[in-house]
């Protein structure tokens, strides 16, 4: 099988691991380097559980191949946090009842504290993002929240 | 008690969010064990084949195979999967895991373990099936047709037994009669995918040594996966162990034991090692259970002062191609529901299950009862037409009022309390807002529909009289440790919803302590007491709780009692002062007495637990309560919902412009996840009247794969303006006045908005009885009754 031994620097350690050929960045992440957190919904780019930041922009890793990321930074929902103190979009996501299986949760909170950052339209956030519990509401009021906390500094 | 210590109708943050959000999940998919191998499903791509080879000779010849298990070897490793709610006269009882012929295109017909899932998958291409078509049967209509291919072979047509609920044919004959108008029209409710972010999973792991098989799955009712590996496999029960870690999502596509997952355990058996199988999507669109599927002539007869006099319907269940365990129970809660919250002369439903070549049908969040209400409020809707009555003006006059209550409907159904007329004006109320200008092509039109929710599933004597044969009953244990800190063990599950948290915050009120002192344990068969429907049919905290209350109050008692001996007074002289920020070992966490003597909680526990304190030898020593909650009867929510739409009379588009729902599910444990419950299920309720259809072709090959093809609601979809408020009504049969509520924001979506679409074109309304409203569907109608953008403007 073609196999690479890649590194590339996941939240802020510089992990080294075989890669086969055909592996996507989701499937790298999950089983050699054990960061389940980063989720698979669909495998094909729709429903944005799996996003993660590559060289600080927000991909879907599940459309990545995970050779394509040899030598890059990525960032995931375990690498946002500052320590224990959570990320803004966690907390705010927790205060405003933005989840409920937590299972498209990892992919939003990394979109979401890419763009508070970063800025982006409300639609342009939340629209590549599919939950089937929550019907948005608290997710859409977890947005806001975040992005009067990011306006307000 | 102390005040400090009311946490029922607290909005307390769901306690797992924190895990979550940090991607600390325990996923199927996230699960590991030592030597695992991983699986991959051989799948029929023909909707219906008799299965003449299945040739695996080169992934067996593969140095990364591990196991082929095709027909034969699963035909000798497995046995059928019982069913449990049948129809009268249904022609089988069993699923079959090993078949020799595909009924459904994704079926599974055998099973690959290889060291990688990508050697699994790549295996499992290479087996080579040999198929010889049989004539696909996709729709009701092929089905019923004359001459049409039985799907069970050796049954004379495609029905798979028939069922009548309520009122006699005379009496149904006679309101009939006694009508001054009759309202009758069609319905079509599509097949549904419930599409769960997480799809399914199963970690499988076999210990020869122990003979134990623990098996970790996406599951929403472990133990009733348990009972059905017991029975497919052959094992003990004290020999199968079944877990639910974190639930992705499930709304009904995770009740019950599947063929392709009873695989991936026997293969786990065959080889004595660990197996993992995760779901592909789109495996999860074409092998997982679909929702609804019904299609029902049904009638309303009214008097001519607008009195309802019967409902009655003809129901076509499709079952697709096996009834499955709980096979047509969705299509027998429509016709036991159809009355709703109204009064009538007469109901009665003929429910009919019908085999197709589809993946099979079951539960879907709403189960039936969103069927019934789409038909019920679209029948009364268009009664109100014909008489020239405003809507909510005749639901208004026909509505059970509270002092009718309880009320026994034709199909025997109870209803304990509620007052569907508040919930109704409420809603109405809330939805009558100035209507903003719109564009001369569009129409805007607002509608209000009511229904009951059927909660607390549960008693033994309704579910032994609709033979049902699963236990409703609810177990909890709840055991204050030696440190003072508290455990809850309860056979429902968490699939998201947050029971978790509720549980702990009726223990912590029940013993009047922090709730951080509780934890929940929930999902593992070997400790959890048995749970057949666990998190399903809008029951778990209502059952659990409603034990959960019991057994709090007992341990309170026995505390109280340990520390009056320890103080040497009577349990009545006893008082509690518990910090709310107090550990159990705390100098503020103490039983007293009015002079002054005091004992810490964790020391009444400690104490408690070397057998100390006991008035007499015979007393329990643990302090430990385990309750068995069986309730007395059904305990019903009820709702009303109002949606305002926007209708685009070039493209036949629907936007929802406002959703205001009013719900009342008795005493609320925690507001804010009761209202992402009727959030989340209003959101699902749209997405199903407006966009969602599993379809397939002529062919009988479904057409919706992916989510590309099957379009789910997405942020921009769900309205701005969407108000929940709640109204109380406490159960009067459940301890603590709880009632479900896991079901209810998506019972109503779908009549709330057809009915708003009739509303907004009065014109298209006798059309509205197929869901979903999409542009082509609504275009088409509108073209029919000869309007156009154009048209509208001059």
């Amino acid at each position: 099988m073609n196999v690479r031994r890649i590194t590339m620097r996941v939240n802020g350690t510089a992990r080294t691991a075989d890669a086969p050929h055909h592996l996507t960045l989701a499937d790298h992440l999950r089983t050699a380097l054990r960061l389940t957190g980063t989720h698979i919904g669909c495998g094909t780019g729709d429903c944005g559980a799996c996003v993660v930041l590559l060289d600080g922009a927000p991909v879907c890793s599940c459309l990545v191949l995970a050779v394509q990321a040899d030598g890059r930074e990525v960032t995931t929902v375990e690498g946002v946090a500052d320590g224990d103190r959570p990320a803004a979009a966690q907390r705010a996501l927790v205060e405003e009842h933005g989840l409920q299986c937590g299972f498209c949760t990892p992919g939003l909170i990394v979109r979401m504290a890419h763009a508070a950052r970063h800025g982006g339209g409300e639609q342009d956030v939340l629209a590549g993002h599919l939950c089937r519990c929550t019907g948005y509401e608290g997710i859409r009021a977890a947005w806001r929240r975040l992005a009067a906390e990011e306006d307000g500094r | 008690m102390t005040t400090d210590h009311r946490h029922i109708g607290r909005p307390v943050p769901p306690r797992h969010h924190d895990r979550l959000v940090r991607g600390h999940g325990r996923f199927a998919a996230d699960l590991r064990a030592d030597g695992m191998l991983y699986a991959a499903l051989v799948r029929s791509p023909l909707p219906h084949a008799e299965v003449t080879g299945f040739d695996a000779t080169a992934a067996r010849r593969d140095p990364r195979c591990a196991l082929v298990l095709g027909p034969g070897e699963l035909a000798a490793r497995t046995a059928p999967i019982p069913t449990v709610w049948r129809l009268p006269g249904q022609p089988e009882d069993a699923v079959p895991v090993a078949v020799r012929t595909a009924r459904y295109a994704g079926q599974p017909l055998g099973i690959v373990v290889a060291d990688t899932p990508t050697a699994a998958a790549d295996l499992a291409e290479t087996v080579r099936l040999d198929l010889r078509p049989l004539p696909p049967v996709p729709t009701l209509a092929d089905a019923l047709a004359e001459g049409a291919r039985p799907v069970v072979p050796g049954t004379g047509d495609n029905t798979a037994g028939r069922i009548r609920f309520g009122s006699p044919p005379e009496e149904v004959a006679a309101a009939l009669s006694r009508a001054a108008v009759v309202v009758e029209r069609a319905f079509t409710l599509p097949r549904l995918h419930h599409t769960p972010l997480e799809t399914r999973g199963v970690l499988a792991a076999h210990d020869p040594g122990t003979g134990l098989l623990t098996v970790h799955a996406s599951s929403q009712a472990p133990h009733a996966m348990r009972q059905d590996l017991c029975a497919v496999l052959g094992l003990r029960a004290d020999r199968v162990r079944v877990v639910s870690s974190d639930v992705g999502g499930s709304f009904g596509s995770k009740v019950l034991l599947y063929p392709d997952e009873a695989m991936v355990c026997a293969a786990a058996v065959a080889l004595g090692s660990a197996v993992r199988w995760t779901e592909s999507r789109a495996e999860n669109f074409t092998a997982a259970y679909q929702g609804r599927g019904q299609q029902a002539t049904a009638r309303l007869a009214v008097g001519a002062d607008g009195r309802f006099l019967a409902f009655d319907a003809d129901i076509l269940a499709d079952l697709g191609a096996y009834a499955t365990q709980a096979g047509s129970g969705p299509a027998q809660v429509t016709g036991l529901t159809l009355q709703g919250p109204y009064r009538a002369d007469a109901a009665a439903a003929t429910v009919t299950g019908v085999h197709t070549t589809r993946v099979p049908t079951g539960a879907f969040r709403g189960y039936g009862m969103q069927e019934a209400a789409f038909l019920r409020e679209r029948l009364v809707d268009e009664t109100a037409r014909e008489l020239g009555l405003p809507a909510t003006e005749l639901r208004l006059r026909n509505l059970l009022r509270p002092d009718e209550l309880p009320y026994t409907t034709h199909t025997g159904l109870t209803y304990d309390s509620g007052d569907y007329g508040a919930a109704l004006r409420r809603a109405a109320a809330l939805a009558d807002r100035p209507r903003p200008p719109d564009a001369p092509w569009v129409r805007r039109g607002t509608a209000v529909v009511t229904a009951v929710e059927i909660t607390a599933f549960a008693p033994t004597a309704l579910l032994e009289a609709y033979g049902i044969a699963w236990s409703g009953w609810e177990g909890v244990r709840l055991r204050i440790n030696h440190d003072g800190t508290v455990t809850v063990y309860a056979g429902v599950i968490a699939v998201g919803q947050g029971i978790e948290t509720t549980l702990a915050q009726i223990a912590a009120e029940g013993l009047g302590i922090p709730l951080d002192w509780v934890r929940v344990e929930l999902g593992d068969t070997d400790t959890a007491p048995h749970s057949d429907l666990s998190a399903q049919a809008s029951r778990a905290l209502t059952l659990a709780g409603g034990a959960l209350v019991t057994a709090a109050r007992r341990l309170a008692d026995r505390m109280r009692q340990l520390a009056a001996a320890f103080l040497d007074t009577a349990p009545e002289k006893v008082r509690t002062r518990i910090a709310a920020t107090a550990a159990p070992s705390s100098p503020d966490a103490v039983f007293h007495t009015p002079d002054g003597a005091r004992i810490a909680w964790r020391e009444v526990a400690h104490r408690g637990y070397r057998g100390w304190g006991r008035a007499r030898p015979t007393d329990p020593i643990r302090l430990e309560e385990s309750v068995d909650f069986d309730p007395p009867q059904l305990t019903f929510a009820h709702g009303a919902h109002a949606a305002e739409v926007a209708v685009d009379l070039g493209t036949g588009r629907t936007t929802v412009t406002g959703y205001w729902a009013v719900h009342d599910s008795g005493v609320l444990v925690n507001p804010l996840i009761a209202h992402g419950q009727i959030a989340g299920g209003i959101a699902q309720g749209l997405g199903q009247a407006l966009t969602e259809e599993a379809t397939v072709d002529a062919d009988g090959l479904p057409t919706t794969r992916s989510l590309r093809e099957y379009t789910l609601p997405a942020s921009p979809d769900i309205p701005e303006d969407l108000v929940i408020e709640h109204t109380s009504t406490p159960s009067t049969v459940i301890p603590g006045g709880f009632k479900g509520l896991g079901e209810g924001g998506t019972i109503l979506p779908p009549a709330a908005v057809a009915c708003a679409v009739a509303a907004a074109v009065p014109e298209i309304a006798h059309t509205l009885t197929s869901l979903p409203l999409t542009p082509p569907r609504i275009r088409a109608a509108l073209r029919a009754a000869g309007l156009t953008a154009e048209g509208d403007i001059r």
